[in-house]
């Protein structure tokens, strides 16, 4: 684990990174302390053409039929210079909102692509439960095999590229995880948490929270 | 000055006269000294490769040599001084001689010796262009021999003896030694190779090309007086003449086969003799195609005990394991020891089709590798993982800060 400004390795259940200081309260300060609503594919670049999006929703959907309890998710925008995007991708995850996957899918479990076209930089953002499946070499080495898609400026085709290599990952890690036994499970398990699957899925439709006011940086991103 | 300078410089050049004198007469080396001329040894022109009976005795070493003749050196008397040519009186004397000497023993080879002992070669030889009172030249004819060999003497006497006098000890009979030794050496051990291989033994006997047989001597008659009723073919071969061969059968294998297939036999292994000029080559390749045709009438033999009937009338040699080098003339009578032409094929045409299909799999079964390898979709039921519990970090609620990333500038590595 690192810490996403300085990039020192950090503690389990530290507060604050030893070696600068940073927290989530940092995060908060400059992008904003409240909770936004994104859809699963944020394009505030505006980088993708239609087709792009369709295929990226279809193979969305088959993620998360394969795995119902990831949260697939992707930004792309055009950062300024001042936001980091470990940072960007950190706040994201503490304070966004994917629409129709609150309680399915929460952030812990994200998987979020984040894409900056002012540095040309993409990476990915994982929450706590995505962080204990996806190791750093299987993610990189989704973003290396989308790296041709992104030199030719196929962003629509990098991403599906990048969640599926993830997905291959995660099946991987879903096979020798079924391997162990229940005891070996059981002491990863903790409390009485109900299985996610029972939990019913928001068929209500989206429900867009009222934008910030408050929040600069927040805007900034939102703006495509 | 100048004189005292001179006269020490006369001085130091007789002293070093002197000690060089000394020393080299310290030395004691040992020159060679030159011979003395009535003792100098005479060598021969060429070497002394010169057969010794070509030499020119030594009265006509001493006509024919000038030096000789005008007295300067005298040669000693068991040492011959030669130059030039053979003396051709000489070489027809030698000839004559070696041809009295060999009694039995005859030359293969350009033969007209007779002639040649006469001293006709010699003119010969000297047969040069010869000028006419009219100024005209006269070349003289050349005489061409039609005749290879030496005419060889008729079978009767002695040699009628060697060959019919008793039963062959050798499996190749020739007295007058008119194959040349190494191939009668190979023709034996193959002829006794062929005798320990089959049980049909080879016997051949090599006459000259004008020579008969003596009257009174008939080689069925003698066959069976010489062999009995054991398997032998007697081979009876002219020299240079193997359209002329006889082959002598037992009568137990002639009446077990029919007759056109000793003719086809006969045919076949004259054929052979026919493909090259020379006796001892005809008489290897006839003797080499007669064992192979005797091999496979062997097998017809046996074949026959087996059944007890006639194979031809049959038909029960195609029962017999087909081989590839089967003679030719038994298709008209075994036909099932030829391999099948068509089998032969179809079984090329089955390799090619298992060749072609294990190529088709092989390609299949690799575009299936590549497609599983680089296949992008995910199938099956959904992947329900465990829950675990997890340790906050940073103060996030749902991310602790883990993040990968990568630059795709243009301008930048990874």
């Amino acid at each position: 684990m690192k810490c996403p400004r300085c990039h020192r390795p950090v503690d389990h259940e530290a507060a604050s990174c030893y070696s600068c200081g940073y927290s989530e309260s940092d995060s908060a300060a400059l992008f904003g302390g409240n909770q936004v609503v994104l859809p699963r594919v944020h394009d505030a670049a505006g980088c993708l053409r239609k087709r792009d999006r369709d295929n990226l929703a279809e193979t969305l959907n088959l993620l998360e039929v394969k795995f119902p309890q990831i949260l697939f998710c992707a930004y792309l925008g055009t950062i300024p210079d001042r936001f980091s995007l470990s940072e960007l991708g950190f706040w994201l995850l503490n304070h966004g909102q994917v629409k129709g996957a609150q309680y399915v899918r929460p952030n812990e479990n994200g998987v979020l692509v984040i894409m900056d076209l002012n540095r040309k930089q993409i990476g990915v953002s994982l929450g706590y439960f995505a962080e204990i499946l996806l190791s750093e070499e299987d993610v990189y080495g989704a973003l290396v095999a989308a790296r041709p898609n992104l030199l030719n400026s196929e962003y629509g085709e990098a991403i599906e590229q990048i969640f599926l290599k993830l997905g291959k990952a995660l099946e991987r890690q879903g096979k020798k995880l079924r391997k162990l036994t229940h005891e070996q499970i059981r002491e990863y398990r903790e409390g009485n948490v109900p299985p996610l699957l029972d939990i019913p899925s928001d068929k209500g439709g989206p429900r867009l929270l009222p934008p910030p006011e408050d929040s600069p940086g927040y805007e900034s991103l939102l703006s495509a | 000055m100048s004189g005292n300078q001179d006269m020490k410089s006369v001085i130091a050049i007789l002293i070093l006269y002197f000690v060089s004198s000394l020393t080299f007469a310290r030395a004691g080396q040992e020159l060679p000294a030159w011979d003395e001329t009535n003792e100098a040894r005479e060598y021969y022109l060429g070497g002394g490769l010169w057969p010794s009976g070509l030499l020119p005795s030594a009265s006509q070493a001493a006509t024919q040599s000038p030096a000789t003749a005008e007295g300067q050196s005298q040669p000693v008397e068991d040492e011959k001084f030669v130059m030039g040519p053979p003396d051709p009186a000489t070489l027809a004397k030698m000839v004559a001689d070696a041809g009295s000497d060999a009694g039995n023993k005859k030359f293969y080879g350009p033969a007209d010796a007779g002639t040649l002992a006469g001293g006709d070669m010699a003119d010969a030889s000297l047969q040069r262009v010869r000028e006419n009172p009219d100024g005209t030249y006269t070349v003289p004819e050349e005489v061409v021999d039609e005749q290879a060999y030496e005419p060889l003497p008729p079978l009767e006497g002695e040699l009628a003896k060697l060959y019919f006098s008793q039963a062959p000890t050798e499996l190749l009979i020739d007295p007058q030694h008119l194959l040349t030794e190494q191939k009668s050496n190979d023709i034996m051990r193959f002829l006794e190779f062929q005798a320990e291989e089959s049980k049909i033994r080879i016997y051949v006997m090599v006459i000259g090309e004008n020579q008969k047989l003596p009257e009174g001597v008939d080689l069925h008659a003698l066959h069976q007086k010489w062999f009995d009723d054991s398997p032998v073919v007697l081979m009876l071969y002219y020299r240079e003449r193997p359209e002329m061969t006889e082959l002598v059968f037992n009568d137990s294998i002639r009446n077990s086969l029919p007759e056109t297939v000793f003719e086809r036999i006969r045919q076949t292994t004259l054929r052979q003799g026919s493909v090259t000029d020379l006796a001892p080559d005809q008489v290897e390749k006839m003797t080499i195609e007669l064992s192979i045709q005797l091999y496979w009438m062997g097998r017809l033999m046996e074949q026959e005990k087996e059944t007890g009937k006639g194979i031809a009338s049959t038909g029960k040699a195609s029962e017999m394991a087909p081989s590839s080098d089967a003679p030719e003339f038994l298709r008209e009578y075994a036909p099932g020891i030829f391999l099948d032409e068509s089998g032969k094929v179809f079984s090329i045409i089955l390799t090619g089709i298992f060749i072609l299909g294990g190529l088709a799999a092989l390609g299949c079964i690799g575009w299936i590798l590549m497609w599983w390898r680089t296949r992008e979709g995910l199938s099956g039921e959904p992947l329900l993982f465990p829950e675990f519990r997890i340790d906050r970090r940073l103060g996030g609620e749902f991310c602790g800060g883990s993040f990968v990333s990568m630059s795709f500038d243009m301008n930048e590595s990874l």
